[in-house]
């Protein structure tokens, strides 16, 4: 028997598509560079300012979603020697722990991009602001806070549901 | 305040949160920012957590590591996994033990498309076991060789252990790949031999399975001469200096997803599952790189290398007895951690003590990666043991690890080799263009 996805999957399914997609973006922005760099002694402008800064967000998106399913590495020692009480005090002083750490990062972070646009920094070819790119990338980081307040909700109020990861959707 | 006893606390803070379950990187990051500011002032350590996570998610260099990913994820999807097998199985089959040869074999060739160990020994515990079972091969051995065979996935570039090392201590990746070249493929003939002594020892242990006509060999090899090619490309490309290490990476996921479409073999929704599988898995790899640049701020300034180094060299065991010591806690925290995790804390404090004592440290690289893959073998917290167990069920876990007893004695015999001879390691990169 199949489960539609519920709508908070649904669009943190549409984030990670997207975040993943940038990831195939960085990629070709690279791959045609190198052959146009090759076979015509040439290259596509900005293409390594661009390729980083995507993966900069990238990235950023990607921590917050691996944050909300529990994905980032731990050391489980303790935890698989628990019961499953124990384990969910355990996994709920982490998931503080996380979000205390992660909101004190997205608020200096949005002082980056302040200081960022505040100094007009740019892109070496095409002279693209780059507080842009900071400013999205800071937005997955911003997401971190919404998504760790509901795995922990998810976590205190529901915990047979088990990881997110087990139900989200993919494709 | 005193650096040493903030070093200390922080330390044992980070080994505390840890056991308690916070992500290792937001532990290593909370210490770091914590411990700067205790030392010194919380403004320029806030200023620092706006800085540097930042700078580190955006170094191009570092780029190496997504794709690389999505270059391995590609290949499995696309079935060279199963492909690589019956090539491996073609040639090596028919001999006694030679489906265990050939898993090695086949581990060999896929950890060249792929940098991850977990990744080798998932992806052939489903290709390789059903068919070492149906020959009969005793549980522990077919387990067993599939988690040996698994480690090649970081020794043999592109390595995902040995880019965060290079990352983590500056060194540059490309030569570091090049050096896992020669014990990489020392390693796949190691465990081939110890298969064959196997083999000798217990003749009916391993049966042989049936001979390939030359034929049916010449057929399989056409369905992996695509992506030997691609590889020995971007090898090729990285040592003669006609690539940086991400330009390569870059140049294996582009070819690997031309590839696999010019073959029919990668549908859109399955490469959409391998982009959000290389996006799962750097997230949690830059999250660890993140907490870990933040933490090497932190050990900066309670000047924590200095002092291991000057602690360790003044006990007088002698360079090699201090480096059997680094070995041995690597050993020791192999049974807790897993091997990112364990390169990303300990070596900004390691590598300070391993390059003044005069090791070349593209050699320590390849040697500590072999050290901390023992780890994803050995008891209790073998990561690939748990990863076999995940996907054959019906095996128990001291089976596995009764199985990889072999290859780990092979193991520490080649550690003992590369260490006498780091040449083995440093020929290649000396001669790259």
């Amino acid at each position: 028997m199949s489960h539609r996805p519920g709508p908070t999957a649904r669009l943190l399914a549409a984030l990670e598509l997207f975040a993943a997609w940038l990831l195939a973006a960085i990629t070709a922005l690279t791959f045609t560079s190198v052959v146009l760099r090759y076979a015509f002694n040439w290259s596509i402008p900005d293409s390594f300012d661009a390729g980083r800064n995507l993966l900069g967000i990238a990235i950023f998106w990607g921590i917050a979603l691996a944050a909300y399913r529990g994905e980032h590495i731990t050391v489980d020692l303790l935890w698989s020697a628990l019961g499953p009480r124990a384990r969910r005090v355990m996994d709920a002083f982490a998931g503080i722990v996380a979000l205390l750490c992660l909101a004190v990062f997205t608020y200096t972070m949005a002082d980056k991009v302040l200081s960022t646009y505040r100094d007009n920094v740019q892109t070496f070819d095409l002279h693209l602001p780059v507080w842009i790119f900071y400013a999205v990338a800071w937005v997955g980081l911003a997401l971190c806070i919404p998504l760790l307040l509901l795995r922990l909700w998810r976590q205190l109020t529901r915990p047979e549901a088990g990881e997110p990861a087990q139900h989200a959707a993919l494709r | 305040m005193n650096p040493d006893l903030v070093a200390i606390g922080g330390f044992v803070l980070l080994f505390v949160l840890m056991l308690l379950r916070v992500p290792i990187g937001i532990a290593m990051g909370l210490i770091g920012v914590g411990g700067f500011g205790l030392m010194g002032d919380f403004g320029p350590a806030l200023k620092l957590l706006s800085q540097s996570p930042i700078r580190t998610a955006t170094e191009a260099g570092f780029g190496v590591i997504p794709m690389f990913l999505l270059m391995g994820a590609i290949a499995s999807a696309s079935g060279m996994s199963r492909e690589l097998f019956q090539a491996a199985n073609s040639f090596l089959g028919h001999r006694r033990g030679g489906l265990g040869m050939a898993t090695i074999a086949a581990c060999a060739g896929f950890a060249a498309i792929s940098g991850s160990s977990v990744a080798t020994a998932a992806t052939f515990s489903a290709v390789a076991y059903p068919e070492m079972r149906r020959h009969n091969y005793p549980q522990s051995f077919a387990t067993g060789v599939i988690a040996a065979g698994g480690t090649l996935g970081a020794m043999i570039p592109p390595s995902l252990v040995l880019a965060v090392y290079g990352i983590i201590t500056q060194q540059d990746i490309g030569r570091l790949y090049i050096a896992g070249i020669i014990p990489g493929i020392l390693a796949a003939s190691m465990y081939i031999m110890t298969i064959s002594a196997i083999a000798i020892a217990r003749p009916n242990y391993l049966p042989p399975g049936q001979r390939s006509s030359w034929g049916a060999r010449w057929h399989a090899l056409r369905s992996v001469w695509a992506i030997t090619l691609l590889f020995l490309f971007v090898i090729g490309g990285l040592y003669g200096g006609m690539f940086t290490a991400t330009e390569a990476a870059s140049m294996g996921a582009g070819g690997a997803f031309v590839i696999a479409v010019a073959r029919r073999t990668l549908t859109r929704a399955g490469f959409v599952e391998c982009l959000v599988k290389s996006l799962r898995t750097t997230a949690a790899i830059f999250t660890i790189l993140i907490g870990a640049l933040l933490f090497g701020y932190f050990l900066t300034v309670t000047q924590t290398p200095q002092k291991v180094t000057q602690l360790l060299t003044g006990l007088g065991f002698g360079r090699y007895g201090i480096l059997a010591i680094i070995m041995l806690m690597y050993l020791v925290l192999g049974c807790v951690m897993d091997a990112m995790a364990m390169i990303i804390l300990t070596i900004p404090v390691v590598f300070p003590v391993i390059t003044a004592l005069g090791f070349d440290p593209i050699w320590f690289g390849v040697i500590i990666v072999m050290t901390v893959e023992l780890g994803l073998i050995h008891p209790p917290v073998g990561m690939n043991v748990f990863v076999i167990k995940s996907v054959v069920r019906d095996v128990k876990i001291s089976t596995i690890f009764f199985g990889v007893i072999p290859f780990v004695i092979t193991d520490l015999v080649r550690l003992v080799i590369l260490i006498a001879f780091p040449i083995l390691a440093t020929y290649l990169p000396e001669r790259m263009g």
